[in-house]
């Protein structure tokens, strides 16, 4: 057998599967004119466009608004796309490159995992469905509730698709969610290569076993997983645009296993569950097998006009001075930045919000329990986990606390097994669908779990 | 509709106004609030914030010429942390469609400082090298709102990239430009940032030896 010469091989490692821009290559023009005339490497466009309708080939967007056109004084205008550009330029003259010369090798790890704890009888069953899927080349829906303990649920179909010498991808909307992920599964999996990728991080995908990833960072491959676990498929970006879901179908090989994960289904994928068109386990109790936290509603007297007048209702100071008395962390969402600003001011607490730039860092200070309390926006709600917290919510009336988002912060409180209860409460003026629904089903959910233990 | 900035639909309320005399918007009023314009106080020369008639800076310059090759600098925003991250996307991630978020302002100060002044518009130029890399000149993509005739009589041999200068190597660095023709008499430059003001002032002094007896700039930022 010929063997690749190691420059190749390694060019392989970094270039396979992937569809980059010229600058992401980072090689020298010799090297790059080299790889192109051996055909290692071959040109994809950029934009496709056919009667002046384009699409941009790398992130899929066909929105014809987001693309955006730079004149020439002697040719024809670029086009080129908008939605990507913080990922760098396509455009019509500025093409993708794929790597079309000897795939890469990649050694094999016969016992990876290195977690030695034990599941309880219902995240078994999960586990045992998703190796069984991983050896099919099927989908499957895992619907499990916050706090079910959903990553360990991973680990045996994880493994047995690394002793197979597949590729992994654990792709999720957030990067926070990358960023406390990657870690958990590095500490498992200690012999095994991984990435963590997210927009700004560092690191880089040597056509590793495992990739942690933001579905954004998908948008660089195609043809490149085995199994694509998607986390939090409910949450946005992931299930407002349209184009994520058909980067991550590309990313993915074609007889790939697909994993989906959601505590909070969106109305599309209960419909699938409901007529039986997606295989799904459900797990609807948390790994402690206490119950969830059912939400406490708190009714406040024209709240939204003394919040507007920047005054903190008296129902909401007690409740937060009855937490600092009893040595209670906790956590209060407030609806827009404004609102977590003014609030942080008065009551001298620390907030985040997604623009924050000390948002990375106020999130693993209140992790390593350097203060008790922090106010954040919807940032917070799903995804990251903090041991034993209460939950309060302001003004849970407003339209961005949705059905999916009332339950997924309302999942943050009694997470860990020492502390398995905890406390949320709804300050509201009107009383929304949302929030009936969200505390239905956390009363449903508890009762299901009830029948599976009995 | 939408915003060059942020991409989002802009909403408009429809009013008599609006309907009767249809304007299109290219920013939303969200992304203007972060747009910092320059207000007074600041020196009547560069535009720099001070409190002075002239800043230091532009007095050093003109201890430096003897004569200031340039007779004044018009900026239009600040260079908050918000700009800094829109240079950057327009400029080194090329998107080249947000100058249009800049158009209406850019017009307007144009017209209140150098309406009728018959000014002949030149752009700074960009090297060759980085030509090819961004494919569109940031100064002339500027220079283009204004709508008036543009002269290309300046060219630039490339060197280090300014930002990665000190102010000193920034001040004594030789002058990048050539010029390709006699210049005229009333010239108005125009740039993206007006950091120290060397760059402006090199093309200044060189149409100065070759004809021009007025220089002045407009400049989108002033740093």
């Amino acid at each position: 057998m010929k063997t690749t010469p190691p420059l190749i091989e390694d060019l392989a490692r970094r270039f396979s599967t992937k569809l980059l821009l010229k600058h992401e290559l980072n090689l020298s023009e010799h090297r790059f004119q080299y790889l192109i005339t051996h055909q290692h490497i071959e040109r994809v466009p950029g934009i496709s466009s056919a009667l002046n309708f384009h699409q941009c080939n790398r992130c899929l967007n066909k929105n014809q608004m987001l693309f955006g056109k730079i004149p020439q004084r002697n040719s024809k205008s670029i086009i080129y796309c908008k939605k990507c550009i913080q990922m760098g330029r396509v455009s019509t003259k500025e093409p993708l490159y794929r790597w079309t010369g000897p795939m890469p090798m990649r050694h094999n790890v016969a016992n990876p995992l290195k977690w030695r704890g034990i599941l309880t009888p219902l995240q078994e069953k999960a586990s045992q469905k998703m190796v069984e899927s991983v050896n099919n080349r099927s989908k499957l829906l895992i619907y499990a509730v916050c706090g079910a303990g959903k990553t360990e649920m991973l680990y045996a179909g994880i493994q047995e698709a690394i002793k197979q010498n597949k590729r992994v991808c654990i792709a999720t909307p957030r990067a926070d969610v990358v960023r406390e992920l990657a870690p958990r599964l590095r500490r498992d999996f200690p012999t095994i290569h991984s990435a963590a990728l997210y927009g700004g991080s560092t690191e880089r995908d040597l056509n590793n076993h495992l990739v942690i990833a933001t579905t954004h960072q998908l948008l660089r491959y195609e043809n490149s997983f085995d199994v694509m676990v998607v986390d939090e498929v409910d949450a946005f970006p992931y299930h407002r645009d349209k184009t994520l879901p058909k980067a991550v179908a590309r990313a993915s090989k074609s007889d790939s296993t697909q994993i989906h994960l959601t505590a909070t289904p969106r109305r599309s994928h209960k419909l699938q569950i409901a007529t039986k068109q997606i295989p799904t386990v459900s797990i609807p109790s948390r790994y402690h097998g206490h119950p969830i936290p059912t939400p406490t509603f708190q009714a406040i007297l024209r709240l939204n006009d003394s919040l507007e007048k920047d005054k903190t209702p008296t129902k909401i100071t007690r409740w937060i001075n009855e937490k600092r008395t009893n040595n209670r962390r906790f956590l209060l969402f407030a609806p827009t930045i404004q609102l977590a600003e003014s609030l942080a001011e008065k009551l001298d607490m620390p907030y985040v919000h997604a623009e924050s730039p000390y948002r990375e860092y106020l999130i693993k200070q209140f992790r390593a329990r350097n203060f008790e309390s922090l106010i954040t926006t919807t940032i917070l709600e799903r995804g990251v986990t903090f041991p034993s917290i209460d939950v309060a919510v302001i003004q849970a009336d407003h339209h961005v606390f949705d059905e999916a988002a009332l339950i997924q912060i309302a999942g943050r409180a009694g997470r860990s097994a020492n502390d398995p209860t905890g406390d949320v409460t709804f300050f509201y003026e009107y009383k929304t669908n949302a929030m009936i629904q969200a505390r239905n089903y956390t009363i449903l959910k508890n009762k299901e779990a009830k029948r599976c233990t009995v | 509709m939408i915003c060059y900035l942020c991409l989002k639909p802009i909403k408009e309320d429809t009013t008599w106004s609006n309907f009767l005399n249809p304007q299109h918007r290219t920013i939303c009023d969200h992304c203007d609030d972060k747009l910092e314009q320059i207000t007074q106080p600041f020196c009547q020369k560069c535009m720099k914030p001070t409190a002075d008639q002239k800043c230091s800076d532009c007095i050093r310059w003109e201890q430096h010429f003897g004569q200031d090759p340039l007779e004044r600098n018009v900026s239009i925003y600040t260079y908050n942390e918000y700009m800094k991250d829109l240079i950057a996307r327009f400029k080194y991630r090329g998107d080249y469609e947000l100058i249009n978020a800049w158009k209406k302002n850019v017009r307007e100060t144009f017209k209140e400082h150098f309406k009728n002044q018959d000014l002949s518009i030149v752009p700074i130029p960009l090297g060759d090298d980085r030509y090819s890399i961004r494919q569109f000149n940031q100064a002339e993509a500027i220079a283009i709102l204004l709508t008036e005739p543009i002269h290309h009589i300046l060219t630039r041999q490339d060197g280090q990239k300014q930002s990665k200068k000190s102010r000193r190597e920034r001040v004594f660095s030789n002058n990048p430009f050539q010029i390709t023709q006699p210049s005229p008499k009333s010239i108005l430059l125009i740039d993206d940032i007006y950091t120290t003001g060397t760059t402006i002032r090199q093309a200044a002094s060189l149409l100065k030896e070759r004809g021009a007896e007025h220089v002045q700039s407009l400049t989108l930022i002033r740093s």
